[in-house]
């Protein structure tokens, strides 16, 4: 019945879309025409700010860029439009890749001001450069060529753009809903979590500027065809606000939403066509209003209505079911005596404070490592730097015999080091089971040539994925939470989707930053059982944590860090009985044993 | 060499305008890590109704920069009291909400004053004063002396008065001032005052200077973030001197390149915010796991 009333819908949109021209007069056409143009525009903005979470306010120079590319080729250079135009595509793609330079380094209000300022930088260009007729702009531009058809008609030219939009906006939703744009959404939503979760981000922010260049260009090759005049004021910081407020209104995060916003935006500029002052009013408070009252947008609009009606009779999310152990329990005998990680002399200080002091430590292969200390010890800071997002000051780390200091993040991840987080980090905007496709998918970004080369491909793999992430939902007993949102599950649930994340990505070892924290007493228990069958699989575990009884049961080994320094290393019995631990704990130390009861529940109630 | 101070001389002037904007944005980030993309609206507001004040109302030009400094900073206060909601929750949003607010600022200053500039005249020592062969504006030495003042008020204000230590201790730790018994909603407008006064204060000087328009506000906005940006972001003193090295650098480029002027300083400083995005003064954050 669903699929009926899609089927249907789809086939209303196109008889409207395809007849548009014959209802509406030519002034109206060539309105829509421009709101095409402007949907194009919108979705590079929304893959690159809304997906990718990058501050862009350079989009509208990569229209620009392809505009004015497509009108000197034609004009000055004397080529036809079509050739011209897949030029200009390809110069605003890489002027994509050159304003994304910046966000390697910067992020949020920098790389916003950057992005104005290099667009900026573009009309202050082309207004200057005689090749691109300076203020004036250039005139005259050709008529796309099209056999049989006379596309200076802006009735004609409609269904070119039509066209062009049925081919390039899906290609857009295929990049969002599979690995690539899977990934930007992860590294949008934390980009830490992201790279130890296998992202490039370096060349994942790249890429979401290079997409935001490819629309852009589109968009600026149809505007060359269709208005046939560039100048700099249209490539102004004016237009840019007018496309940020389509996007924010129609929602960032919603490719169909900013397609609604440019829609919206479009109807209420023609009503106050003769009050464009009033126009631009109304959308900066539109703007403001939606970013207080409803940041998501009108994307995000069915949503709230729904939470309205149903608001008290929602219940919490689905609950889970037990952990499924993968059945060979067979305790310690995944140990080989080869060394899994080795930590040899590693410092890590921040301005005054020396964090990690000549660590040195070696973790067996098949072992459970437990890693305890006073807080202010330094046991994340070690993870931090082992894990690649910290770099050491001195000392080396060998994965399995390879040498792996201050390697990154993505690079570790890829080697087979998977990690949670003291404090969660999982992806908010993303399902459960979208989190635990982002731990799936273990492909390179080169991987990533197949969207352009063989689209078919990356369906069937995305096919396969699933597959797999069903079977770890089950396995983690998330199946019922799959579609929920971290945010709406309860803290021990979001726990174990951590963990179920970092195992998803079939890590040799995995490092567990205080996973009890939190936890009750029962699903402590189910903890201990998921990192006992972890370790039968033969992944090596190095644990933090402060629950020392389970600590005591659990580890094979137990390093104890104070001030940075090792201070004990021993099976759990000797360590727990060395005179050195009991004074570090109750000496200097202001923790004790057992995770505090208050602080437990304060961290569920903050949730 | 006498061309090289006479551009220097005007980049200072230039420059003392961003240092103020400088300032103006500084002040409302340190204190709420709000940045305000509004706020070269609100510096085109301040340069409008201080030259309202002055050539229609025919106030003396330091009257009508109070005025301007009074209800440009009550504007700040608005802003501020609608994006509250927003402080604690995501940056990003923020800061495109401010952006909102800055088109509507520029949609509020043409239906007021239309959509054409204005011209306004300098409003005191008309007459250019030659120094060693150098021919100085005396307007340019009374910006560079007024920014000075304001600076140093700045600094006097957060170092040595009660109301400047709670918006410091607002800046470092939100939480333990509030603990403390600073009120931090309080903390925050007083910023935001401040910072729409400064802003009011560059717009108002800088009448004279640039040609008052709807597009100042943009282009003197930019300038203005860039220079903070270059002395370290939420540094006062950072703000100054990147104000001052900003302004240089747009004088220099504008005297060596022309018509490329822009295209030259807005690279420069896509450049230096790739190589040294922490600015001159500012502090390498660590990033926690």
């Amino acid at each position: 019945m669903r699929k009926l009333s899609f089927g249907g819908a789809a086939v209303l949109a196109a008889v409207v879309a395809l007849s548009l021209p014959y209802v509406l007069n030519g002034y109206l056409i060539y309105v829509v025409d421009i709101a095409i143009i402007f949907m194009l525009l919108a979705l590079g903005l929304c893959l690159s700010l809304g997906i990718a979470g990058q501050i862009n306010l350079g989009q509208i120079a990569f229209f620009g860029v392809a505009a004015y590319a497509s009108g000197i080729l034609t004009t000055q250079v004397g080529m036809g439009f079509w050739p011209a135009a897949v030029l200009a595509v390809l110069a605003a793609a890489l002027a994509g890749l050159l304003v994304g330079i910046p966000a390697l380094r910067v992020q949020s209000h920098y790389l916003g001001i950057v992005t104005l300022g290099l667009s900026l930088a573009f009309t202050a260009l082309v207004g200057n450069l005689s090749i691109a007729g300076a203020a004036e702009g250039l005139l005259g531009l050709p008529v796309p060529s099209f056999p049989g058809v006379d596309l200076s008609s802006h009735f004609l030219y409609y269904y070119l753009e039509l066209a062009v939009l049925v081919v390039v906006a899906p290609f857009a939703y295929f990049v969002v809903f599979t690995r690539f744009g899977r990934r930007l959404r992860a590294m949008r939503d934390d980009n830490l979590a992201a790279a130890s979760t296998g992202v490039e981000v370096p060349l994942a922010r790249m890429s979401s500027f290079a997409l935001a260049g490819f629309f852009g260009g589109v968009a600026g090759v149809l505007y060359a065809g269709l208005v046939r005049y560039v100048s700099p004021p249209s490539f102004n910081t004016d237009t840019m606000f007018l496309l940020l407020a389509m996007v924010i209104i129609g929602g960032r995060f919603s490719l169909t939403g900013v397609l609604v916003g440019v829609v919206t935006l479009t109807v209420v500029r023609e009503v106050l066509v003769d009050y464009s002052t009033y126009a631009q009013l109304v959308y900066g408070a539109l703007i403001v209003l939606m970013v207080v009252f409803a940041p998501t947008g009108l994307a995000g609009a069915p949503r709230r209505l729904k939470d309205l009606l149903h608001r008290g009779t929602r219940e919490a999310a689905g609950g889970t079911q037990p952990f499924v152990p993968s059945g060979t329990p067979n305790g310690s005998s995944a140990r080989t005596g080869r060394p899994a990680l080795e930590v040899d002399g590693l410092s890590k200080r921040f301005r005054g404070v020396q964090a990690l002091d000549q660590v040195t430590l070696t973790v067996e292969e098949g072992e459970i490592r437990g890693i305890v200390g006073p807080n202010g010890s330094g046991k994340t800071t070690l993870f931090n730097t082992v894990s690649g997002l910290y770099t050491a000051n001195a000392g080396a780390v060998r994965l399995f015999g390879r040498d792996v200091t201050n390697a990154k993040p993505y690079d570790l991840s890829h080697l087979g080091v998977a990690r949670t987080f003291q404090n969660l980090r999982l992806f908010g905007r993303l399902s459960v089971r979208d989190n635990i496709l982002v731990g799936l998918d273990r492909t390179r970004m080169r991987w990533a040539w197949r969207y352009v080369a063989w689209p078919i491909g990356v369906l069937r793999s995305e096919r396969e994925l699933r597959l797999g992430a069903r079977e770890i939902l089950a396995q983690y007993g998330l199946t019922a939470v799959a579609d929920a949102v971290p945010g709406e599950l309860p803290y021990g649930t979001q726990r174990r989707v951590e963990i179920a994340r970092a195992m998803a990505s079939s890590p040799r070892l995995l490092l567990l930053d205080e996973p009890a924290a939190g936890l009750n007493a029962q699903e402590t228990q189910q903890l201990a059982e998921i990192v006992r069958d972890v370790r039968s699989r033969g992944t090596t575990v190095i644990l933090i944590e402060h629950n020392m009884g389970l600590v005591m049961s659990l580890c094979d080994r137990v390093t104890v860090l104070a001030n940075g320094v090792v201070i004990a290393d021993d099976v759990p019995e000797v360590v727990a009985n060395s005179p050195r631990v009991i004074e570090a704990y109750l000496g200097g130390g202001d923790e004790v044993a057992a995770p505090d009861p208050v602080t437990t529940t304060e961290q569920e109630g903050a949730r | 060499m006498q061309d090289f101070l006479q551009t220097a001389i005007g980049g200072l002037s230039i420059g003392s305008i961003y240092a103020l904007v400088a300032m103006g944005f500084s002040i409302v980030y340190r204190t709420m890590g709000l940045v305000n993309f509004a706020h070269g609206g609100v510096v085109m507001v301040g340069a409008y109704i201080a030259s309202t004040f002055f050539l229609t109302v025919s106030l003396p030009f330091v009257l009508a920069m109070v005025v301007a400094v009074v209800l440009t900073a009550a504007i700040g206060l608005v802003i501020e009291g609608v994006l509250r909601p927003l402080e604690t929750k995501d940056v990003d949003l923020m800061l495109i909400g401010t952006i909102g607010f800055g088109i509507v600022l520029q949609a509020l200053v043409i239906i007021i004053w239309g959509a054409t500039g204005r011209a306004v005249p300098t409003p005191v020592f008309r007459q250019p004063v030659t120094i060693a062969g150098i021919v100085v504006r005396p307007y340019d030495l009374v910006i560079i002396a007024v920014a000075g003042i304001a600076a140093a008020a700045m600094w006097h204000f957060l170092r040595a008065t009660k109301p400047g230590a709670a918006m410091q201790a607002v800046a470092m730790d939100p939480d333990a001032a509030t603990a403390v018994g600073i009120r931090v909603g309080r903390s925050n407008a007083i910023a935001f005052g401040i910072g729409a006064g400064l802003a009011a204060l560059a717009g108002g000087l800088a009448g004279p200077v640039l040609y008052v328009s709807p597009s100042l506000g943009g282009v003197i906005g930019i300038k203005g973030f860039a220079a903070a940006i270059l002395g370290g972001f939420g540094n006062v003193p950072g703000a100054i001197l990147g104000g001052l090295l900003f302004g240089l650098v747009d004088a220099f480029s504008a005297s060596w390149f022309h018509g490329f002027a822009d295209v030259v300083v807005y690279l420069v400083f896509a450049i230096i915010v790739v190589v040294r995005p922490e600015g001159i003064f500012g502090e390498q954050t660590v990033s926690r796991a």
